[in-house]
């Protein structure tokens, strides 16, 4: 541990001996917001996320915490608990790192996470060289995604490696950087100051975890019919929280009709389904050709036809493409159970 | 219609014909568990006011069943195993009311205002309030497909008894 003591000392003064598990206490984090993420992960836009076979128990542990390890400086599995809402705002971050890297290749503010590797100091060779069996751990625990990533980064600008220790040493996701001989074992996010912004590890955090929850209202606007020339968070939010509870009230005002309906005792199901889905279906299958599980952004073709109020259309219109989208994002539980009642096998591209 | 669904038959997935969209998915699980329960509601007739109660019940249990996936399902299950009343999943005119007297806020208030109505969604998810914002935001948006899904269901079936 002596001999590894620089290492050590990410931005995070991080107990290095842990260093290795703290990092990958980022299960996939593809998993952990199934809803958002998507599942083909484009791996220069992806970022961070440890697979999960080197580090299973660590990686269920704490499966809405993926990117930053070395949040807390505690550095070890046990501090994720502590924080799980603080490292949530990472934990999607290739949802929402994934635009950043795209604005980031821009010239713009890095998005971009990269988990550093141990030791900064350029000097410490032979320290990094010693550790590099744990730094190598941890890149080979990861997923793929950000090797092309890292290793670019640190091809890049070895000059810039003293600014990231800047900003290391302001935010607690920086592990260390300098080690460009390390870049292509390492995966690295990188949180970078945007330019103008404060580089105090709080607003970094918190910026970040405003951009993630940008990103999830961006995904929720064009869930909500109606809200695609919407800008601005609270209009947003306010027609998100309409748009809710006119569902809720629909579904309400059904239930009371329903009650006061006296049910067939012979209700077809099948038929009933087969009218339902029939509807669904035929408004679908435009957009439905386009991109079957395409995520979210695929389907707003969709809902950009329909006006808000009339929710009573709009949802046969969204609800297929878009709710396959969701599941196929990786909940899929159990998508067969029904498979045998179902005369409708054959839902959405029947023409394809 | 029967001939409709013979034909349906036939009919393959073409992406992933192993797949049931899980749209589908869920309006079947939903559809089977409420009409049934539907069914024996009707059995006995109650006033119609308990009827009433309890055929909200039985909505939201079945979309709760229907949608086991999601955090929020859970929450939703909770709340209706613990009372025999099922909790109404709307809370409707206070929280209008309360969004219009928001909005007149400005400036520096906005972040506030933008807190205060990321609380007011979360009332309006079941179990929101448990979850942290980001959580409860990517919650709220499969919460409302199944939304728009229940609502077809439940359409469909009150046509197809009237």
């Amino acid at each position: 541990m002596g001999g590894e003591s620089n290492e050590g000392e990410m931005g995070l003064n991080h107990g290095d001996d842990q260093s290795g598990i703290s990092r990958v206490g980022m299960p996939l984090y593809a998993k952990s917001d199934p809803f958002f993420s998507s599942t083909d992960w484009d791996p220069a836009v992806n970022v961070g996320g440890f697979s999960s076979s080197h580090y299973p128990s660590l990686a269920m542990d704490n499966p809405g915490m993926s990117c930053f390890p070395h949040y807390h400086q505690t550095g070890s599995g046990s501090g994720y608990p502590d924080m799980p809402a603080s490292l949530l705002p990472f934990g999607d971050c290739g949802g929402g790192g994934g635009h950043f890297l795209g604005s980031d290749k821009k010239g713009e503010s890095v998005g971009r996470l990269v988990i550093a590797g141990d030791g900064h100091q350029v000097s410490d060779d032979v320290v990094l060289g010693g550790s590099s069996n744990r730094k190598r751990r941890q890149p080979e625990a990861e997923s793929q995604w950000n090797k092309q990533k890292a290793v670019e980064e640190f091809q890049e600008d070895p000059q810039s490696q003293k600014k990231q220790k800047n900003d290391q040493s302001k935010e607690k996701m920086n592990k260390e950087s300098s080690q460009s001989d390390e870049a292509p074992k390492e995966n690295y996010i990188h949180m970078r100051a945007r330019r103008g912004q404060a580089t105090n590890s709080h607003s970094l955090a918190e910026r970040v975890r405003r951009e993630k929850i940008s990103e999830r209202m961006r995904l929720l606007q064009e869930l909500v019919p109606g809200c695609n020339k919407i800008t601005g968070k609270a209009v947003m939010l306010d027609e998100i929280i309409n748009y809710v509870q006119s569902l809720q009230q629909q579904v309400e005002f059904l239930s009371m009709k329903l009650s006061t309906v006296n049910p067939e005792l012979n209700i077809d199901i099948d038929r009933l389904l087969a009218k339902d889905l029939l509807q669904s279906r035929d408004r679908n299958t435009p957009t439905l050709g386009l991109n079957p599980f395409a995520r979210f952004q695929g389907t707003i073709p969709n809902i950009s036809t329909t006006t808000a109020p009339q929710y009573n259309s709009l949802p046969q219109t969204t609800l297929e493409s878009e709710l396959q989208s969701l599941y196929q994002m990786g909940f899929v539980s159990n998508p067969s159970t029904m498979s045998s009642f179902s005369p409708n096998n054959g839902p959405l591209k029947p023409e394809f | 219609m029967e001939r409709q669904i013979i034909n349906k038959k036939k009919r393959v997935f073409s992406v992933e014909p192993n797949k049931i969209p899980p749209s589908e998915v869920f309006t079947r699980k939903y559809t089977r568990l409420l009409v049934p329960a539907l069914k024996k509601l009707n059995m006995n007739k109650n006033s119609s006011q308990a009827n009433q109660l309890t055929v909200k019940h039985e909505v939201d249990m079945a979309l709760a069943l229907s949608a086991q996936e999601f955090a929020w399902s859970r929450f939703l299950l909770q709340k209706l195993s613990s009372s025999n009343n099922p909790t109404t999943t709307t809370s409707s005119s206070s929280n209008g009311i309360r969004i219009q007297k928001r909005s007149g806020k400005e400036g520096g208030d906005e972040d506030g205002e933008i807190e205060e109505k990321l609380r007011e969604l979360q009332k309006l998810l079941p179990g929101g309030e448990e979850m942290n914002v980001e959580e409860m935001l990517g919650e709220i948006g499969n919460y409302i497909k199944c939304l728009e899904l229940q609502t077809i269901a439940l359409k469909s079936i009150v046509e197809d008894t009237t």
